[in-house]
């Protein structure tokens, strides 16, 4: 396998709902991610496209209906899908197309385009569950999550305020972001605490938004890098794996398949410690638990024990371990595939010391992203490091 | 083998009745508001051309997917509401697979002035066999009466 | 463009945000679309039974000896051994409360004053943690927490229809009440 290294990034606005369609957005990040590299269309040879359901754009099989807007026409071009966890694993597929070497550079473009469903986005989740055995529950997706966190908060004995401070930590941070939807930088606990109870124990402010937006991402073979760049930043490890779709017949305080991808990604980049090797972390936090869960699920504490590193300020941009320095998903916003800006252009930004504002101090030299998604089940896991 | 037990009752449930709940707005876009704007005061398209390879989309396109290049606002033009066919069908029965009264038209139009063509219902003035080729003009709704969308086309006439 | 520039990659921000306003007041056009597409899920062999036993007030699970293991929902393979399943058999309708919600959301994500009170139950007689979703009724939300027992409130025979809600939701199970 040959390494691969990332040579440019980009991302659109993140609104809960943009004027330009789900192409003009992917052209707009494309292009941007582009211009950083320095690159034409024509010198991509292949292009992949994430995007998750069909059912938030409304076009079915709307990965041929973006292509063009990707950057893909008349090249070898393959939508990648799997839910929440599309953001990674998108980048993922491309980074296969260059390590086996099949291609020398690639384009991995990410788009959602939620607003486009009504009444709301939770509208098309209504149809992910299961048709016969759920279904005439009448669920919102926000049940499984509100289960999922008393869970985890019944099993450690963890206070809602130890869970709200990862919402303030992250929607501060996103202050420095150019995207961000829900940037503030004055938010305190008790705001979250006081918000509108959705699903108890979720509080609205325990939920990233809905949105728009798109991002792009460009990778090449670490040979032609050395074309672009003296420090190139390269991809150290991936790993993805999934859980049984039967979630009423599995305990859910600890993710499992997180755990299982983080340990496929950290035995290819090499790292025995993960604890020590990572420099910071970029974990899925559609809610404000999932990312302590998915802490603990990447190895970088103790079982029940994120919430402790949070209240303690460790998973704060100047910590010991930043945690979601681009302000995640809660900050910035959460169009499902294209916050691989958030959890794969950010960890390619802040190694490159180009975060601007959002820099974390200190030369980080390793940095894990991840998503999450499907029915509580996948985990897709990407490490990135200085070449 | 259990895969094979089968039902001994056929009244048993077999199946669950469902749909897809959802809606969809769908935003015409950052070109596409501007096409559908201008189509709302004028019987006439707007076209866009690609300042690289001179290619002419209407509807106008943001970008250029070959050159991969924004289109600025000085290489937008405004273009007749007419076209050549290219090609054609008759639909005979609806989305549903019920026959239609009157057989339904339906044809690739090539756009004047422009590497572009667009599907639209067409009429004809008498019943050929071969529409290639004719000339056909674009019929829109009355002025007040248009939304923004597609549907304020209402069909292409054979010219002349 | 987002008006503010904010030093750092993203250099900029793309995209032009449009509020509900812009759409109510029709400051840019848009096309609706209502999907017209209806669906006939089958069920498959171990629904069938298993609804068709609801349908009769009975909870069915199914085994699996390899893994020894009791499966509900019941399904025709085991998702651990990945082999077929072997045994029909009843279950209680008691079980463990493992997690739950207070939900002030409908489906489509509008709020609601009385909060729908719904978790998960594992099922007495299935394996541990193997069970299903459903409502809890007959308790204040503040009485409902995770470890508690509770049974099925099945709705009257004439009512069933051979779904899961012919459990209308499930109750505290006080005592020896079964």
């Amino acid at each position: 396998m040959r390494n691969v290294s990332v040579i440019g990034g980009g991302m659109s606005l993140f609104r809960r709902r943009l004027k330009e369609t789900g192409k003009e957005l992917s052209f707009l990040a494309s292009k941007m991610a582009m211009e950083e590299a320095g690159v034409q269309r024509s010198d991509i040879d292949m292009v992949v496209m994430g995007s998750a359901p069909d059912a938030f754009d409304g076009i079915h099989m709307k990965g041929e209906n973006l292509l063009d807007g990707a950057g893909g026409k008349d090249k070898p071009y393959v939508r990648v899908f799997n839910g929440g966890g599309t953001g990674v694993f998108a980048p993922i597929a491309g980074w296969w197309h260059v390590a086996s070497g099949v291609a020398d550079m690639v384009m991995v473009v990410c788009e959602e385009k939620m607003g486009s469903c009504n009444p709301h986005p939770q509208t098309a989740f209504r149809n992910i569950w299961d048709p016969i055995l759920d279904r005439p529950l009448n669920p919102n997706l926000v049940w499984l999550f509100a289960m999922e966190m008393n869970r985890y908060m019944t099993r450690y004995d963890i206070k809602k305020e130890d869970i709200a401070r990862v919402a303030v930590k992250n929607k501060r941070n996103a202050v420095g972001h150019p995207c961000a939807q829900l940037p503030d930088a004055n938010i305190t606990v008790e705001d979250v605490l006081n918000s509108e109870m959705m699903a108890w124990p979720v509080n609205r402010l325990d939920i990233s938004p809905p949105s728009d937006g798109a991002s792009a991402l460009i990778y090449c073979s670490e040979e032609k890098a050395k074309e672009f760049t003296d420090d190139p930043i390269n991809v150290a490890g991936v790993g993805w794996n999934i859980d049984s779709s039967m979630w009423t017949n599995r305990d859910l305080y600890f993710p499992d398949y997180v755990a299982n991808a983080a340990k496929m990604a950290y035995k290819m980049a090499g790292i025995n410690d993960p604890r020590k090797e990572i420099d910071f972390a970029e974990p899925y936090d559609p809610f404000t638990y999932k990312e302590l869960h998915h802490l603990e699920g990447l190895l970088l504490c103790d079982k029940g024990e994120a919430p402790i590193l949070t209240r303690e300020g460790v998973t704060e941009r100047d910590g010991d371990l930043p945690v979601c320095p681009s302000g995640g998903l809660l900050g910035v916003g959460n169009p499902i595939a294209a916050t691989m800006g958030q959890k794969v252009c950010e960890l390619y930004w802040q190694l490159a010391g180009k975060a601007g504002k959002r820099q974390i101090p200190g030369d980080p030299q390793v940095g894990v992203g991840q998503a999450w998604g499907d029915i509580m089940q996948m985990g897709t896991v990407l490490v990135m490091r200085r070449g | 083998m259990t895969y094979l037990e089968k039902q001994s009752n056929p009244l048993d449930p077999v199946h669950f009745r469902g749909n897809l709940q959802a809606d969809y707005l769908y935003t015409s876009g950052a070109a596409g508001d501007k096409f559908f704007k201008h189509i709302m005061e004028n019987d006439s398209f707007l076209a866009s051309e690609c300042e690289e390879c001179g290619t002419v989309f209407c509807p106008p396109r943001l970008y250029c997917e070959d050159c991969f290049v924004e289109i600025p606002d000085e290489k937008w033009k405004e273009v007749p509401a007419k076209g050549t066919v290219r090609l054609f069908t008759t639909a005979m029965l609806n989305t549903f697979g019920e026959p239609l009264e009157v057989p339904k038209i339906i044809g690739l139009i090539d756009i004047e002035g422009t590497d572009s063509s667009m599907l639209g219902i067409l009429k004809t003035k008498d019943q050929k066999q071969d529409l290639t080729g004719i000339t056909v003009e674009a019929v829109f709704r009355p002025t007040q009466e248009r939304e923004g969308t597609l549907k304020d086309i209402l069909y292409f006439n054979e010219s002349g | 463009m987002s008006e503010e520039r904010i030093e750092g990659q993203p250099k900029y921000a793309p995209g032009t945000h449009v509020r509900s306003k812009d759409i109510r007041e029709r400051k840019i056009t848009y096309t609706w679309w209502e999907p017209e597409a209806q669906y006939a899920f089958s069920l498959g062999p171990a629904n069938s039974r298993f609804l068709k036993e609801l349908k009769a007030g009975k909870i069915i699970g199914r085994t699996c000896r390899k893994c020894d293991r009791v499966i509900v929902p019941p399904r025709m393979f085991c998702d651990w051994c990945y082999d077929t399943t072997h045994e029909w058999v009843y279950l209680k309708d008691t079980g463990t409360v493992e997690t739950f919600s207070i939900s002030y959301l409908d489906p489509d994500a509008h709020l609601i004053e009385d909060p729908i009170l719904v978790g998960v139950i594992s099922i007495d007689g299935a394996s541990p943690k193997h069970g299903f979703m459903h409502y809890f009724g007959e308790m204040k939300p503040e009485d409902l927490r995770i470890g508690m027992k509770v049974k099925a409130v099945w709705k009257p025979k004439e009512e069933r229809v051979g779904s899961v809600t012919d459990i209308k939701y499930f109750k505290p199970l006080i005592g020896g009440d079964e």
